[in-house]
């Protein structure tokens, strides 16, 4: 396969979530336009917000939507509500899978094997589960995922819990999955930090999809 | 004239799609490029987009529900005038959940055209769905706003049980829910369903095609987690499927059974195998033709216990296990191998592992087998005993081709892929000589003779 150019963002600071998902939306409408468009990786952290899929139940978001405090989002992805803050790394990929492979189960399986591999450069030990979409550590969630597509453009992509509040997750039913656990990276691996880990991802990420990254 | 949206496969593994959203309202303009819907499966979503300009007429299968692919789930028409009518013909469809009966009958009458027409849009409509052309008039609608979507229609159900009530078409607004603040769990579906349908798939893992010593140097990842058809603390009722297994392992504990097991070395056999594989040969099909070529030498393995005596059937039928993905087994048979060359066996295990997926074998494709083949070697098992099927004498376990480290007669020593067959029989008509020869000869077609299966 080819080596096919893709820019790189990853901002030290926290991110607007808005900000970054207007992004994504213009490098996708971009590469739908003209397919020798560049593909975009973001790698970075969010502020505490909320977000929905499209066919997400709004029963899962165990506050009120009237509630000032939070901030919820509805995007174009698939799967359950899910939430986002510092200390959790997020990864966005817009992809042409033509280049790839059409086949978006695919898609969501060679996302797990990737995180599967960041998690095993810092020795922590984690599994995907069938039918349950994300990374595991025993019955624990350390990554989860969500994707949307058009014309087999991606658009958003997977977070992974590095040291972050977990108890924002008591405010909903995450992934919709009952009684469902999460888990931090740190509570794996006392040494590790959310830059390294950074470093990390960009590194698989380059591997894995064989790209050549440009900053911009 | 109308044209038709199909369910479109996101992936070569999807048989079903669930609608999420329809991004447009019956009557409304689309453009070609325009996203219409949104299909989930699993966690990725897809927009669906318009291959024409036109006017969505009507909505075939709603918001929530699950279609299979190709299936018909709206159509577009080109002129406006053209919606009353339509939607007129589509009227029962449009409230509910359609039937397929029904969706033939609509797409019958409205389309005037002939068949193979229709063909064609079909093809346009993938085309148009997978490859990009022209450049999209984005649909600007401000998706960012948490509080537009149905949030009226609260009906609190997990996830399972939607999929469950989706898949059975239960009308969720009547079942009553017994999980926290009245929650509707997979449980109360099945229940207000009463006898549970059971949608086959085949297990991806279960696949027979392969055994792992066919994918030299590709190391897979273990799988660390199993299948599981409920949650912890649940009990699922079991599907038809699973009851019909269920009933045939327990009538085979009337049954005497012996086994007796051989190690074959699989060198010789994964190199042929390496060789016809592009020419659609799977490891089924080989080890299936094996089989059957070793039986007709060895007829008293292929026998089975009556009440009358030992019977001999006229043929030699390999039936071979297929796990379903929601559970249960299905033994889709290879009918009298050695009649049928290499290529055309393995093309029929396609088509019958196709079938099996849509639930359209015929009684006698599954349940004419004389011998069983049951292989679980793509989990890289050393051994396994399986439970003989009743009405049959024998079946064969198949493990995992594995690299050993091997002790030769010259007293050199070397590494050889060795695979583990175990051989379950009724000791009635079968005796452990009879097994013990039609091993040994198996073994030996398989370890010299590899490339005479082609015929």
């Amino acid at each position: 396969m080819d080596n096919r150019t893709a820019i790189i963002k990853q901002p030290d600071n926290i991110s607007s979530f808005n900000d970054v998902y207007k992004l994504q939306k213009e490098y996708q409408e971009a590469l739908i336009l003209d397919n020798s468009n560049p593909d975009f990786i973001w790698i970075g952290e969010h502020q505490l917000c909320y977000t929905l899929g499209r066919g997400s139940n709004y029963d899962n978001l165990l506050f009120s939507l009237d509630d000032e405090k939070y901030d919820v989002f509805k995007i174009n992805r698939g799967g359950e509500v899910t939430c986002h803050m510092p200390g959790q790394l997020v990864t966005y990929l817009v992809l042409d899978l033509k280049n790839f492979n059409k086949d978006l189960n695919w898609y969501l399986r060679k996302i797990e094997e990737i995180i599967i591999k960041i998690l095993g450069t810092f020795h922590i030990d984690c599994h995907s589960r069938k039918g349950f979409t994300g990374v595991w550590i025993g019955n624990k969630k350390i990554a989860s995922i969500g994707i949307g597509c058009k014309r087999w453009i991606t658009i958003n992509g997977f977070s992974i819990n590095v040291d972050c509040e977990l108890e924002n997750f008591n405010k909903i039913v995450p992934c919709g999955i009952d009684n469902c656990l999460m888990a931090n990276m740190i509570d794996y691996n006392k040494n590790l930090n959310i830059q390294e880990v950074k470093r990390i991802v960009k590194k698989i990420i380059q591997e894995e999809f064989n790209f050549d990254f440009v900053s911009k | 004239m109308s044209h038709e949206i199909f369910m479109p496969a996101l992936s070569s593994t999807m048989t079903e799609g669930k609608i999420v959203e329809w991004l447009k309202n019956p009557g409304d303009k689309v453009e070609r490029g325009e996203s219409v819907l949104v299909v989930e499966s699993d966690k990725a979503d897809m927009d669906v987009e318009s291959f024409q300009d036109g006017y969505l007429a009507a909505v075939l299968m709603p918001a929530g529900s699950t279609a299979p692919v190709g299936e018909t789930i709206g159509l577009i028409v080109e002129n406006e005038d053209e919606i009353a009518s339509v939607q007129e013909q589509n009227k029962g469809n449009q409230t509910e959940v359609s039937t397929s009966d029904q969706l033939e009958l609509v797409s019958n009458k409205t389309e005037e055209k002939p068949v193979v027409q229709t063909e064609n849009i079909k093809k346009e409509a993938e085309k148009v769905v997978l490859k990009s052309e022209k450049p999209v008039p984005s649909f600007n609608v401000d998706q960012i706003n948490a509080a537009t979507s149905n949030v009226s229609s609260r009906i609190i159900a997990s996830p399972r049980a939607k999929k469950l009530a989706s898949q059975m078409g239960v009308d969720l607004a009547k079942v009553h829910g017994s999980g926290p603040h009245g929650r509707i769990q997979a449980d109360d579906i099945l229940k207000a369903n009463g006898q549970p349908v059971s949608i086959p798939w085949i297990g991806e893992g279960g696949s027979p095609a392969s055994i792992p010593g066919a994918n030299l140097g590709v190391e897979r990842k273990p799988e660390t987690s199993g299948n599981s058809f409920g949650n912890p603390g649940e009990t699922v009722q079991f599907n038809t499927l699973q009851k019909a297994v269920n009933k045939n392992m327990e009538s085979s504990l009337d049954v005497p059974c012996f086994r007796v097991g051989y190690s074959i070395n699989t060198d010789k056999l994964d190199n042929f195998y390496k060789k016809v594989k592009q020419n659609g040969v799977t490891m089924t099909a080989l080890l299936v033709k094996a089989v059957a070529k070793t039986l007709k030498k060895h007829p008293q393995v292929n026998s089975s216990f009556s009440e009358n005596g030992i019977s001999y059937p006229e043929n030699i039928n390999i039936a071979v296990a297929v796990a379903m993905e929601d559970g249960g087994l299905i033994t889709p048979v290879l009918k009298e191998p050695c009649n049928t060359d290499l290529f055309e066996l393995s093309r029929e295990w396609k088509d019958l592992v196709t079938r099996s997926r849509s639930k359209q074998l015929e009684p006698d494709e599954y349940s004419t087998g004389t011998f069983t083949l049951s292989n679980l070697g793509m989990f890289g098992v050393d051994r396994f005993d399986a439970i003989l099927p009743p009405g049959t004498g024998a079946i064969l376990a198949i493990a995992s081709s594995k690299p050993t480290v091997v002790a030769n007669s010259d007293g050199s020593i070397s590494v050889k892929k060795i695979m583990q067959v175990n051989l379950t029989a009724d000791h009635r008509v079968i005796y452990g000589a009879d097994g013990a020869s039609f091993l040994k000869d198996l073994a030996y077609l398989i370890e010299n003779e590899p490339e005479t299966l082609v015929s």
